[in-house]
């Protein structure tokens, strides 16, 4: 185990898996509360138009990824507010679209392309140091701004009109939470790809439901889970050799069934008590 | 002294059509004011379009003042609290949401007010309708209010609660010197314990004192036939 931390890839997938493991799981208490799970997915799915563009050009496929992805998360938003359209059309159509683009613009290129791989399905271990650098930074950036703001966010995700009664302003304030998601989810692509980031933003969030009677319990055990099912997801992940991504978000889901169930059977044991 | 609210020609439109057509009145003094009305007939516009919350035409003063800056001294009930009812917020977590600092506005002090000083650690997901209701009014008393809006504040709450919501809401109103705007379908309720009363059915029916405009040929004007001061309690 402690020669395993030496490596210095193990070292730089743990840091990745911890910074963005809290700050997805965060974003997740909003998410679920807004019901915006469908706009995480389709940002992410659309990123891969944005990485396609960073592989075609040269250019850093993250911060192509993190620019396209921001501009999208703007679309979504101002269509939202300019078109009669609903939020699942506008998302659904901007989301495939951005895959279709992300998939024609990669094929481009000539023979075999490991990046699509590692873009659809995360590669944790493969991360580079200067990537680590940008997702540290921008993790701790986004973070700031959330604990700062927590009290407006939650109030707005709450209820809209309640957040403007106190003095929000809603608009900005749902823009901002937008372009943020969209760039936390394009930094968890990096870690569990575009198919599988949605899952840290919805698994530790919802098995933290389960468990918590008050909200501060609730961002405490979301927290701890999601930084329990990287750790637990990458370690695991190593000794089957197995894709990592795939047995983060599998750690994930078993610790959210087995809290489903243990919470049924005391629900229904409490039930049966005259 | 400025008017408490001044609404001037107010006209409301949405895709379906007109909601609100021209209104117009002045609340001057400290009063309860009740909106009453039929279904459709615009009451929750109104109120939205007061406060800031939907588009409008025309001109809204409270305080002499556009509403976005003076919304610290503005309270507001809405009819519907759209939550999650499975999200783990406390009452307590709830009421001080909306403080920046709660160590100096103590939750307990609003819900006491209320009566719900016995629930701050309870869900807001596991309240009755009514229960809900009063947490809501505590919410929006926080930061001292000088005017509150209730739209059917009293929706969800029983007919012994009734009488108990609208004895808080009427000593938040002489002790407290609190105008109160609600709207409400306890025609009874409001003829007992409300001042003024504005009349709508997308334009202004009726507006004045509850006892002199609340009359039979303006119920029959707003309900129809079978209306009647005793009858028309929806609660």
């Amino acid at each position: 185990m402690v020669e395993l931390l030496q490596l210095p890839f193990m070292q730089r997938a743990l840091i990745a898996g911890l910074v963005l493991g809290i700050l997805l799981a965060y974003l997740g208490i909003f998410v679920t509360l807004r019901k915006m799970a469908f706009f995480s997915d389709g940002v992410a799915h659309a990123a891969l138009a944005g990485a396609a563009i960073g592989l075609l050009t040269r250019f850093s496929p993250l911060v192509s990824a993190l620019l396209f992805s921001m501009l999208l998360a703007v679309l979504i938003y101002w269509l939202e507010k300019k078109s009669s359209l609903s939020s699942d059309a506008i998302i659904g159509i901007l989301f495939t679209s951005g895959m279709a683009l992300g998939i024609v613009l990669i094929s481009l290129r000539k023979g075999y392309q490991p990046e699509l791989i590692g873009y659809l399905f995360g590669n944790i271990l493969a991360i580079r140091s200067q990537d680590l650098a940008l997702i540290v930074v921008l993790a701790v950036l986004i973070m700031a701004f959330i604990i700062r703001n927590r009290r407006k966010l939650t109030l707005l995700a709450l209820d809209r009109e309640m957040a403007y009664m106190a003095g929000i302003n809603p608009d900005f304030y749902q823009l901002l939470l937008y372009v943020m998601l969209a760039c936390a989810l394009v930094l968890g692509i990096r870690v569990l790809g575009v198919i599988l980031v949605s899952a840290i933003l919805i698994i530790p969030v919802s098995t933290a439901r389960l468990l918590s009677r008050s909200f501060k319990a609730l961002v405490l055990w979301t927290t701890a889970i999601a930084e329990s099912i990287m750790i637990g997801g990458l370690l695991l992940s190593y000794y089957l050799n197995l894709p990592s991504g795939a047995v983060i978000v599998l750690t994930g889901s078993t610790v959210f069934s087995l809290t489903f169930i243990a919470y049924s059977l005391r629900r229904h044991s409490r039930s049966q008590r005259p | 002294m400025p008017p408490i609210l001044e609404v001037k020609d107010l006209t409301v439109r949405f895709a379906g059509g007109p909601a609100l057509e021209r209104v117009s009145f002045t609340i001057e003094k400290e009063e309860i004011i009740a909106v009453i009305g039929p279904n459709g007939s615009g009451k929750t516009t109104l109120l939205k379009a007061v406060l800031g919350l939907v588009p409008f035409q025309g001109e809204v003063r409270v305080f002499a003042r556009p509403v976005r800056q003076v919304l610290s001294q503005v309270g507001y009930v809405p009819q519907r609290f759209a939550f999650d009812p499975t999200f783990p917020l406390t009452v307590e977590e709830f009421i001080n949401l909306t403080c920046r600092t709660p160590e100096k506005l103590p939750a307990g002090g609003v819900l006491d007010e209320v009566g719900m000083a016995g629930f701050k650690g309870k869900l807001i997901g596991e309240l009755s309708g009514g229960q809900l209701q009063r947490v809501l009014l505590a919410h929006a008393l926080l930061h001292r209010p000088r005017i509150l809006f209730l739209d059917e504040a009293t929706s969800g709450i029983d007919i012994e609660g009734l009488s108990d919501f609208y004895s808080t809401i009427h000593r938040l109103n002489r002790e407290h010197g609190v105008t109160i705007i609600m709207v409400s379908h306890e025609i009874s309720m409001v003829y007992k314990f409300t001042d003024r009363i504005i009349c709508l059915n997308r334009d202004l029916i009726s507006h004045g004192e509850t006892r002199t405009a609340l009359t039979r040929e303006v119920l029959k004007k707003l309900y129809g036939d079978s209306a009647d001061l005793k009858d028309h309690d929806h609660g």
